[in-house]
């Protein structure tokens, strides 16, 4: 029902008036703001976005070039023979030794606590299958020790359910990293490098690991069976599955300054098998900040945002004074542009 | 079309005519039982309840109590419907555009293994819960000219006659931007996670780089709606506000209880977020980055090319918001037309179908609306006037 326009007829049948009872919801008559989009705005809005945005850039960018980070490939050089299936062979053998010896050179001072990340590239633990195979239940309480449903094909071994069971814990990253300067060995604190989310309530104090890797097919690496899965960090950092096909995992910490020009000798035990899909494994010692690691991405997008804003503001400028239109004049409506306006 | 008298037949015969041969939409309005299959026969039938029963107002799409409504059934309501559905259809596609493109660019970094990016949860109460709520108020009360306008500018409603807002360029244009954003959502959530993301060196996992995602998509498809608003009443603020609000008030209930059968993807994800500076430096950055271009576009659209109702909202800016004069209530102050109108609805020969009257000549309307104590403004062929003008001086007449 539509009402409108000039209503004084009704004042002689008010009384058997079918008028609906007014409310200015239903009449849509609400007070409303009714922005328009003048130049002022435009400029006003762009010109404030630029002025907050990159303060906060050079000062994202600031804290991030502090930031000292050290990365070093070392899967191709730790590895004796070119060919493929020569190296499928040494690094799926019990027997060969996997030492590697590795040279960093610290490029500036860092800071304690300096973080040691492995970095693995060309790994999808974001492939679907993978992350489903998991059991949150059975890595929280030994009560549901035998919920191996979603875990295929890592469930169970001889009949007896595998705890953790799963691709993602029976693929965990087993290369090792000791440091040393000078002769001197580098302590890495292992403590601490898990959310305490994660080690508080994900992993219970009371599931201990059962039948972990003792199928034919060896994953990664193996689990200490006294310790209860809340104290195995290692696994619980490999076990949040990352986002990307290269990601970094924390490995631990080194609670010693470092000086510039200083040479480290990394001891490291190439376990991991990267070398039957093509992954890459980097090994990198970073510092962090405020905004945490090296990280220059959000300093320079908030440079580059705002620095696109005050461009846009001269932009607008000039159009504005190149080309005016003064607000609201009628000139410009359509059918005062084409005067003999035909019905379309 | 509305005819008094004449066969319902051959109604219905000019009708079809009209609609089927001239390809034109049509509208037929009338109040007779003759009128019922003319009604079913156009686009748009339009029954007048009243004194020939109602029979016409059965058989139509809409009704009305007389037949002057129909300027604001037209140029107001229909007018409004117009610019509110096209802005609701074309927002609801971008909206459900950017939110699945941002799925459909992580399926390239999961090997095409077809990996959800967001949670379940999420995915599903997306559309019911965190964006459903202010699409419909802006539906239920955008106006992009008020009733007055558009009573004013009827030529307005030629906008809806070349179907100005539903167009494939301007459907191009709200998909394009979906695009646009959905590419900075994504990657610019995914890319400062690659290192540690606090200054205890941690990392983020799949579902915290999604939660965050999530976070700013709803931010950033709620803000992009206030950016679309010509009138904005207190309850977009609600809906949009309170949109947002449900969402975090959502993932810090679904994050802090574990569910005893689920999988705990989610668990304690946002605590975890809220407690980096990342998190909150995304949250600034990725929504502002999305509507960037969207914003250009409007400046530039509305400076270089308005459309007419921009221009309209232009001159009437200054004007205080009279919106309390609404469609049911009117000031004192009608136009010299509506005066008129009115003063000639008042003549004896117009309140009776029945019975004509020999005077009823527009000659002796200001006449005989004086006799009933109403003021019509004098015409030049007014008799009565002419009558009393005996020697005047001949005052140049503007009209």
């Amino acid at each position: 029902m539509s009402s409108g326009g000039t209503n004084g007829a009704s004042q002689a049948s008010k009384k058997n008036s079918k008028k609906p009872k007014y409310s200015r919801f239903t009449q849509q008559d609400l007070p409303a703001c009714k922005p328009i989009l003048t130049p002022g705005w435009v400029i006003t809005a762009f010109l404030s976005i630029g002025l907050v945005f990159i303060p906060i850039g050079l000062a994202s960018l600031f804290a991030s070039e502090h930031v000292v980070e050290i990365v070093d490939r070392y899967d191709e050089d730790c590895i004796p023979s070119n060919s493929a299936s020569e190296r499928l062979t040494y690094i799926q053998s019990t027997e060969t030794n996997k030492t590697c010896i590795r040279n960093l050179i610290v490029p500036k001072k860092m800071k304690q606590p300096i973080y040691v990340y492995y970095q693995l590239d060309n790994f999808y633990q974001n492939h679907r299958r993978y992350v489903k195979s998991r059991s949150d239940l059975q890595l929280r309480s030994k009560e549901y020790e035998r919920d191996t449903k979603t875990c295929e094909p890592e469930r169970a071994h001889e009949n007896e359910p595998i705890v953790p069971c799963g691709l993602v814990a029976w693929s965990l990253f087993n290369d090792t990293y000791g440091f040393s300067l000078n002769n001197k060995i580098l302590q890495v604190n292992k403590k601490d490098i898990a959310w305490k989310s994660d080690k508080e309530h994900k992993f219970g104090s009371e599931v201990y690991p059962k039948n972990f890797q003792k199928g034919p097919l060896i994953g990664g690496g193996k689990l200490n069976e006294s310790q209860p899965l809340s104290e195995q960090e290692d696994l619980i950092v490999w076990m949040r599955t990352a986002a990307l096909p290269t990601f970094r995992k924390l490995y631990g910490k080194i609670e010693d300054d470092l000086e510039a020009n200083e040479k480290i000798t990394v001891v490291i035990q190439n376990n991991y098998n990267t070398y039957s899909f093509g992954g890459n494994k980097n090994l990198v010692l970073s510092t962090t900040s405020w905004i945490g690691g090296k990280n220059d991405f959000l300093g320079k997008a908030y440079i580059a945002v705002g620095g696109f804003c005050l461009f846009i503001v001269i932009g607008f400028i000039l159009m504005y004074v190149i080309k005016p239109r003064p607000l609201g004049d009628p000139a410009f409506l359509s059918w005062n542009q084409n005067p003999d306006g035909h019905l379309n | 079309m509305a005819e008094k008298g004449v066969e319902s037949k051959r109604l219905k015969e000019v009708t079809s005519l009209v609609r089927k041969g001239a390809r034109r939409i049509t509208l037929s309005i009338g109040d007779g039982a003759n009128d019922v299959s003319m009604i079913q026969a156009a686009h748009v039938g339009v029954g007048i309840s009243g004194q020939e029963g109602m029979q016409a107002v059965m058989a139509s799409d809409f009704s009305i109590a007389q037949f002057r409504f129909l300027t604001d059934l037209l140029l107001v309501h229909g007018r409004w419907s117009y610019h509110r559905i096209c802005k609701v259809v074309t927002y609801f596609f971008y909206k459900n555009l950017t939110f699945t493109l941002t799925q459909f660019w992580f399926t390239f970094q999961t090997g095409f293994s077809g990996q959800r990016f967001y949670d379940d949860w999420f995915q599903s109460l997306y559309n019911v819960i965190f964006t459903a709520l202010p699409v419909i108020v802006f539906g239920l009360f955008d106006k992009d000219v008020s009733a007055s306008l558009s009573r004013k500018y009827p030529e307005l409603y030629k906008e809806g006659i070349r179907n100005t807002f539903f167009k494939w360029r301007v459907v191009g244009i709200w998909a394009f931007f979906a695009i646009y954003q959905s590419l900075v959502l994504h990657y610019f959530v995914l890319a400062p996670t690659s290192s540690g993301i606090n200054s205890s060196g941690k990392m983020f996992g799949l579902w915290d780089v999604s939660t965050m995602a999530f976070t700013c998509i709803v931010v950033t498809v709620n803000l992009r709606l206030l950016m679309m608003c010509n009138t904005i009443t207190r309850w977009h603020y609600i809906s949009v506000g309170g949109s947002i609000l449900a969402w975090f008030i959502f993932v810090f209930i679904y994050s802090g209880v574990a569910l005893p059968k689920a999988q705990e993807n989610i668990y304690f994800v946002i605590y975890v977020l809220m407690s980096t500076v990342c998190f909150y430096l995304t949250l600034l950055l990725v929504p502002i980055a999305a509507l960037l271009c969207d914003f250009v576009y409007q400046g530039v659209q509305r400076w270089f090319f308005p459309y007419d109702y921009q221009i309209i909202q232009e001159i009437h800016r200054h004007e205080p918001d009279n919106s309390r004069v609404g469609l049911l209530e009117i000031g004192n102050e009608l136009s010299q037309d509506e005066a008129r109108s009115f003063a000639i609805a008042q003549l004896p020969g117009q309140k009776s179908k029945h019975t004509g009257f020999a005077f009823d000549s527009p000659g002796y309307e200001s006449f005989f609306a004086s006799q009933a104590g109403v003021f019509v403004p004098q015409r030049a062929w007014d008799v009565a006037r002419r009558a009393s003008m005996k020697s005047r001086a001949k005052t140049p007449r503007k009209n």
